[in-house]
Parts: structure tokens; C-alpha cells; sequence
């Protein structure tokens, strides 16, 4: 098979030829403990522990800059997504706890109406961080400046139904 | 232009956090005369969360709103939001390259989406579809006297797999139309430079660094405001700014607007319309 040792990979990472021009442009970088270079290097030679374990997956940005300069066009960005997925699915301990449970709570957000309410996730996330107080210092500036909205938007009819059967928030 | 064809996808953020971007665009797009239209019942894209935890997932939620636009006739679908824009279209893009995706997909969701909307980044619609030409002609307030750093930010260029609309690097539709107002802006190395806002929360000393950097440059160009064209810019950069300046020696705030904010502002549109006072920096003074 040409493609990957790793079937939950959505990317081809053996095209890898080790240039490392993802991790010269990556903006986190010097807070990473595995370099996107050397993830995809260890995916490619068919080890993925240490990556599924990595701080990097975490505080990868999101950002594409990795993916629209590989030269053999590997959507880097993309495999940090699936990393993050095959480390929850396989229940290991997450280094960065907080932007787990930011997603989650994001994700139970979306499911609740369609569409998120901010200060709902907000307040949610810091209960769930269990810190009450977490960035409560902008809320008051937010709100005077008409950009809280205290009501959550209008629930989207069906949708809770419709997308309980394509996520499961145990997951 | 196609009239009637163009569908608008706000997005949480535009229906909650920046409702001015929302506000001044649809004033713009109003004298401008071209003629745009709330998609009915859209739902969330799921930036920056659901592709962060499950690929499908993400998928699903696009295509959802997607094949609502498809069957509410609309041609084309404008994502304001550089997030949404970029899941919206790169979704629609997958299913292009992988039909068989497409149709495993509208199965799995009920849905039934034939492909056939296209999704529009607002850049790529004011600089191709409304053209330099008509917005200089809207100018009634001239911005001569004012220097600009157009920040473009990761999401509004660079989409894996698509022919871009802009130069992927180093963009210069933004400026186009600035300099169309009057204004001048500036070279600068931090136009697509990543804020960090995907951590504004979750990791802020990661994302205050990332804003620093980016503040600094267009600081130490002497330029009177940064201009966005993405909500999740514009908070990162805009409502934590008082703290980062301080911490990092920035020599004074920075004012960030959104690009159909000094559209509104040349078109001499008052102020309290374009959503003005959801700034937290210091308004520009014109
Ligand atoms: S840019 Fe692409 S080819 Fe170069 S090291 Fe990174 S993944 Fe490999
Ligand atoms: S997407 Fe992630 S890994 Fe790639 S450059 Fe951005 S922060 Fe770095």
C-alpha cells in the first residue's frame, strides 16, 4: 500500500522528504516539544506514539501555513487534527488539558442549538477548567461594549436530533 | 453580478462577538447595491473545535449548511469569517476532489447536496466580484491623510488544495482597496503572520506572543490602524490589546478595524452603523 502505515491518517505523510520547511514557518514552534517536521518523520517511518502523546498536537494553532508550503503538499495541519482524534479514541492522558476540554465543551455547545452561544461556552468551559474566574476580567468590557450577548441565539429545529447521531460527546 | 444568487453566512461570531463586522459589511454591500441574503436556519461551521476533534464531524456540519444554500437557490455563499470561509470551502472542496465522500456523507446526514454552490471569501469578492473600480467611485470621504497595515491573518489565503485567489504569502487585495479609499498602507512583514487566536483561550501566553510580534511591526511602521478581514483576528488583536502593549513595550495602542469598517467610513456612512463602538482600541481619528 502507498499510503501511510496509519489508517486513521487522512494524509499521505510518506511523501515526506524531511525538508523541514513546515517547522521553519510555524509560528508555535519554540513552544513545541516535537517539531511538525519530526512528527510527520515519525509517522512516516511507521511510529506513532510519541506524537500521539506530544504537546504539539495541542498547540498547533491551526493556522495552514505548514500545510500551503510543503512541497509535497501534505496537509500537515490535517494530521494534527487526526492525531488529536486517535489520542482521545485511545484514551491517552492529555498534556494540555485545557484545549480538550475547550473543544468539548464547544462541540456540546454547537449540539445544544445549531449555533454557539458565547457566554454559555465561556462560562461552561471555566466550570468545567474549574477555574469560575478564568478571563472573567474582559466580560464586563464585552458586555458595555454591546459584544456579549446575554441571550443565546435561536435553536435550530431538529438540529440537536439530527447531529446527536454524528457525534457523540463521550468520544 | 449575479443579483439575488449571493447568500451570506454570518457565523456565530458575526451573530454574536462582532456583530459590527456583520453590520458594516451588509451598509457597504447596501450602497454598493448588491444585493444579499441571510441564509435561512444556518448552524454552526464548527471552527476552531469540531475539525480539532473529528474530521467527519466537521464535514457533516458544512455540509449541512452547504446543501441549505443549495436548495434556498443560492449560487454563491459569502463567509465574512476567514473560519468559516475556510471550513465552508475547503469542506466543498473535498467532496469535489472525492465525490464518493460526498455521497457516503449526504447518506450518513439525510442531506442531499449536489455540489453546486460556490463559496465566496469576502477579499476575493470586493477586489473580483465588486471590482477597485466601484469602490472608488463610492468614495465620498477621502482617507488621504491616514497609513494602514492590512493584516490578512492565516485563514483568508491559505486553503490546501485550491487555486487562491490572492497571493497565498504575501496578499495585496486588502491594500487595493485601501489605497482605493485614499489611504496609504504599508509593506510590512506580518500580513499573514498567525495570531494565535485558535489559543486565545486555552493558551493566551502562546497567543499574546504571536499578537506582540504582530503589533510591533505594524508599531514600528507608524501606522494608524490595523485593518482585518476576520472576527477571530479582530478579538485576539483588538480586546486583549491594553494588556499585551504593556507587557511587551508597544509603544502605543493600535486601533484594529474591520476592512468594511473604513469601506463605510470612506462611503461616508455614520459611524453608529458600521458597529464602531465594539471597539475596544481608540477610534480612528479621520
Ligand atoms: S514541509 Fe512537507 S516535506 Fe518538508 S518536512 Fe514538512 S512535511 Fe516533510
Ligand atoms: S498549522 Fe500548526 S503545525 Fe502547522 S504551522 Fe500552524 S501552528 Fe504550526
Amino acid at each position: 500500500m502507498v499510503n501511510s502505515s496509519f489508517s486513521y491518517l487522512h494524509e499521505n505523510v510518506s511523501y515526506c522528504y524531511q525538508c523541514s520547511k513546515c517547522s521553519a514557518g510555524c509560528p508555535v514552534a519554540e513552544d513545541m516539544d516535537l517539531l511538525p517536521h519530526q512528527i510527520i518523520h515519525s509517522l512516516a517511518i511507521g511510529e506513532d506514539s510519541e506524537a500521539l502523546k506530544s504537546h504539539t498536537i495541542w498547540i498547533c494553532a491551526g493556522c495552514y501555513t505548514c500545510a500551503v508550503r510543503c512541497p509535497n503538499d501534505i496537509n500537515i495541519t490535517s494530521v494534527m487534527d487526526d492525531l488529536r482524534k486517535k489520542s482521545i479514541t485511545s484514551n491517552l492522558a492529555c498534556p494540555k488539558p485545557e484545549v480538550l476540554k475547550f473543544h468539548q465543551t464547544f462541540v456540546k455547545d454547537i449540539q445544544r442549538r445549531g449555533r454557539v452561544h458565547e457566554l454559555r461556552l465561556m462560562g461552561e468551559y471555566n466550570l468545567k477548567l474549574g477555574k469560575p474566574f478564568n478571563n472573567v476580567e474582559l466580560a464586563p468590557k464585552m458586555f458595555l461594549k454591546g459584544r456579549l450577548k446575554i441571550l443565546p441565539p435561536k435553536a435550530i429545529k431538529g438540529f440537536k436530533t439530527w447531529s446527536k447521531k454524528l457525534w457523540n460527546p463521550k468520544n | 453580478m449575479e443579483s439575488e444568487k449571493l447568500g451570506f453566512y454570518p457565523g456565530c461570531t458575526l451573530e454574536g462577538s462582532s456583530s459590527g463586522y456583520a453590520e458594516s459589511m451588509l451598509k457597504v454591500f447596501e450602497l454598493l447595491k448588491i444585493p444579499i441574503k441571510e441564509l435561512d436556519d444556518w448552524s454552526c461551521c464548527g471552527a476552531s473545535s469540531a475539525h480539532a476533534l473529528d474530521h467527519e464531524l466537521h464535514l457533516a456540519l458544512n455540509l449541512r449548511n452547504l446543501s441549505l444554500a443549495e436548495k434556498q437557490d443560492f449560487k454563491e455563499l459569502l463567509a465574512p469569517c476567514a473560519a468559516c470561509y475556510h471550513r465552508l470551502i475547503s469542506t466543498n472542496n473535498e467532496f469535489y476532489l472525492d465525490n464518493a465522500l460526498l455521497a457516503s456523507l449526504n447518506d450518513q446526514t439525510g442531506l442531499n447536496y449536489q455540489g453546486k454552490v460556490k463559496v465566496r471569501n469576502i477579499l476575493d469578492f470586493l477586489i473580483h466580484q465588486v471590482g477597485i473600480e466601484k469602490i472608488e467611485k463610492q468614495v465620498s470621504h477621502s482617507l488621504s491623510s491616514l497609513k494602514f497595515a492590512c493584516y490578512y491573518g492565516c485563514l483568508n489565503t491559505r486553503i490546501p488544495r485550491l487555486l487562491p485567489f490572492d497571493k497565498v504569502e504575501y496578499p495585496e487585495g486588502m491594500d487595493q482597496i485601501i489605497k482605493a479609499l485614499g489611504a496609504e498602507t504599508v509593506e510590512w512583514s506580518y500580513k499573514t503572520e498567525c495570531c494565535g487566536a485558535g489559543l486565545g483561550v486555552t493558551a493566551e501566553e502562546i497567543s499574546n506572543k504571536l499578537v506582540s510580534k504582530i503589533l510591533l511591526d505594524a508599531s514600528a511602521k507608524e501606522v494608524d490602524c490595523i485593518v482585518v478581514a476576520c472576527p477571530m483576528c479582530h478579538v485576539n488583536l483588538d480586546t486583549r490589546q491594553d494588556k499585551i502593549i504593556q507587557q511587551f513595550d508597544i509603544p502605543k495602542e493600535i486601533p484594529i478595524y474591520y476592512i468594511t469598517q473604513i469601506m463605510g467610513l470612506a462611503f461616508g456612512i455614520e459611524e453608529q452603523f458600521l458597529g464602531i463602538k465594539q471597539n475596544f482600541m481608540p477610534a480612528l481619528q479621520i
